[in-house]
């Protein structure tokens, strides 16, 4: 085999075989992290709907918004986990030098290694996805158009949270950086609330960033809300910001390292 | 990849690191938040020297002489602030894919490996990075597994293993590509006597058998005694020598032991045998009112004489000849009185 296959595949597996290590510890971590933001939304538009007495919100009924806060779920597990974090503290802390070293890209096998129980889950989120939207009398194979969406916004927000995270290079430390993105992304990417509650003075915002394509575009493409048209639009839009992305890794990380002192030894 | 020449070529290499200073307390706190200060610090003061392929060199100094720095700079982690290295013919701080495939670099203090899996998922990734054929893997795995006498650990957690235990597999983690520039930096610390020993031994065979260069920086004097044919000394970021580990203990000198049946002060006695003070040592476990033991470092013309002057002060009542150990030479070299 390839050897640039090989060790991309190398890297998958190793990476699923390290977030599986202790089993129990993965499913809570997968588990807490769907349940939690679901959970929380549901209790809001009931409050607002059921106690409330409220018929719209953003001119969206109950049923829509907790359609889509279900579906949103899907995708939301595919969102980018905390690769970044990882980045700047091995630049933090020197552990970087361990993979400077190696005739591999440090950012690319980061991601890899990483996006394997991502992977992992994509599939198995398609599958009740699929299941789900024929119940629910959706279209099943729009599932898997939507998940390759969010797929790709899992590379766009690792990108530019790699990015992010090579101003550890310059300040030693980006927590508080990558903390403020990851609440930004939260917002922006439909992972917390339906964007189309957003006043229509703001929607420039979220259209304007990529962080809409992550939960909110595939969901709304799985739900039928956006045609073939704007998805296959979206996918163009995704894949300039793939670019924008690439370009980005290669000019932060090309200057930072540049500047990295590999502490700690 | 060039392989002509030395393998490693390093001309008046300097490095200086700035860092933020902060004085004691809340002035202190304040200060940095609102005018933080710098300061600079010159880790490494115009090296220059060269190293032949195959040889195991020992790079040996006090605590931030620049040892590390010089690693660092080596191995391609970071550039110097002036002066040119070399390693294979290429500019390390490239780090070219080439250079990449054939260099290794070990911290005894920094774990490569995933502390959630066992070693052996970690050396098949690295099978796969260095693109090693199956049969070429399984021959080298196999190799350093019995040198290193960890075949029955390669499946266990990394985690879960010694740290002598660990240090070995990082070593394998390392070697797994046979590289031929291998940067060790302190790979015995915290390492028991017996497992030292083991990880010397297999050093040293790695050595003979694949004709791989080696530098390897150690506070463990027995490491450079025991492997290297020439060490290198830095003291605050200058190279003070480059030579043999022998030719440290100048040229027949001897180190005169001497008990004598008197408790005179060290000054007393350099200045009976005619030698300097620095070329005296009293034997710091010495109890009060018994005969004093002296070390004196003497040339072997000088010796006679020395011997000769003391027996006309003092009673002495036991005296012998030893060579000088490596560990005293340095010492008086880190302190700069040799």
């Amino acid at each position: 085999m390839n050897r640039r296959i090989e060790w991309r595949l190398a890297a998958l597996k190793n990476g699923f075989q390290d977030a599986t290590a202790y089993r129990i510890e993965f499913l809570i971590e997968v588990l807490g992290q769907a349940a939690v933001p679901v959970v929380t939304q549901l209790v809001i538009w009931y409050a607002i709907f059921k106690m409330g007495g409220a018929q719209s919100v953003g001119g969206l009924d109950y049923t829509q918004l907790v359609t889509y806060s279900l579906f949103s779920l899907l995708f939301s597990q595919i969102r980018g986990g905390d690769l970044d974090f990882e980045l700047a503290e091995m630049v933090r802390t020197g552990a970087l030098s361990n993979y400077l070293l190696r005739p591999v890209s440090v950012v690319e096998f980061i991601w890899i290694r990483g996006s394997a129980p991502k992977l992992f889950l994509s599939g198995i989120c398609l599958l009740i996805g699929m299941v789900a939207a024929a119940t629910a009398g959706l279209d099943p194979t729009r599932m898997a158009g939507a998940m390759f969406l969010a797929l790709i916004g899992n590379i766009i927000h690792y990108q530019l949270s790699a990015a992010l995270a090579s101003i550890a290079f310059y300040w030693e430390e980006a927590y508080s950086v990558l903390m403020v993105k990851n609440l930004v992304v939260g917002l922006l990417s439909g992972e917390l609330l339906h964007l189309g509650i957003f006043p229509d003075q703001w929607r420039w915002v979220w259209e304007a960033l990529p962080f809409h394509l992550y939960v909110f575009g595939p969901t709304q493409y799985a739900l039928g809300q956006w045609s073939t048209g704007l998805y296959w639009m979206k996918l163009v839009q995704a894949g300039a910001w793939l670019f924008m992305g690439w370009l980005m890794i290669r000019l932060s990380w090309g200057l930072g390292t540049r500047r990295y002192l590999s502490l700690g030894g | 990849m060039s392989t002509h020449g030395p393998i490693i070529s390093v001309r008046d290499i300097k490095r200086s690191f700035r860092s933020s200073k902060k004085e004691e307390g809340w002035k202190g706190t304040l200060g940095l938040l609102l005018k933080p200060q710098y300061t600079e610090h010159e880790a490494l003061k115009g090296v220059s020297f060269e190293i032949e392929e195959g040889a195991f060199v020992g790079l040996i100094g006090a605590n931030g002489a620049g040892k590390t720095t010089l690693l660092k700079i080596l191995s391609g982690l970071i550039p110097p602030s002036a002066g040119e290295a070399r390693v294979m013919g290429e500019n390390p701080f490239d780090r070219t894919l080439p250079f990449r495939n054939h260099i290794a670099l070990v911290m005894g203090q920094k774990a490569q490996l995933w502390w959630d899996l066992p070693a052996i998922d970690a050396f098949d990734l690295l099978k796969a990075i260095y693109g090693i054929p199956e049969a070429v893997y399984r021959e080298r795995l196999n190799t350093l597994a019995q040198l290193l006498d960890v075949e029955r650990l390669l499946k266990t957690q990394i985690r879960r293993l010694s740290l002598g235990e660990r240090m070995k597999m990082e070593l394998i983690g390392a070697l797994i590509h046979w590289p031929r520039v291998i940067f060790l930096d302190e790979p015995t610390i915290g390492l028991d006597v017996v497992a030292a020993a083991k990880l010397r031994d297999f050093l040293r065979e790695f050595n003979r058998r694949e004709k791989a260069t080696l530098i390897l920086t150690s506070h463990n004097m027995e490491d450079i005694e025991r492997l290297c044919s020439r060490v290198l000394i830095l003291r605050s970021g200058e190279l003070i020598y480059d030579g043999t580990p022998h030719g440290l203990t100048r040229q027949g000198e001897r180190r005169l032991r001497v008990r004598v049946a008197a408790e005179p002060s060290i000054e007393e006695v350099a200045q009976v045998a005619g030698l300097e003070t620095r070329f005296v040592e009293a034997d710091p476990e010495h109890v009060a009112g018994e005969a004093q033991l002296f070390f004196l470092n003497v040339t072997s013309d000088g010796l006679m004489g020395a011997l000769q002057k003391l027996m006309s002060r003092y009673q002495v009542v036991d005296m012998g000849i030893e060579e000088p150990g490596l560990d005293t030479v340095i010492q008086r070299l880190f302190q700069g009185t040799a």
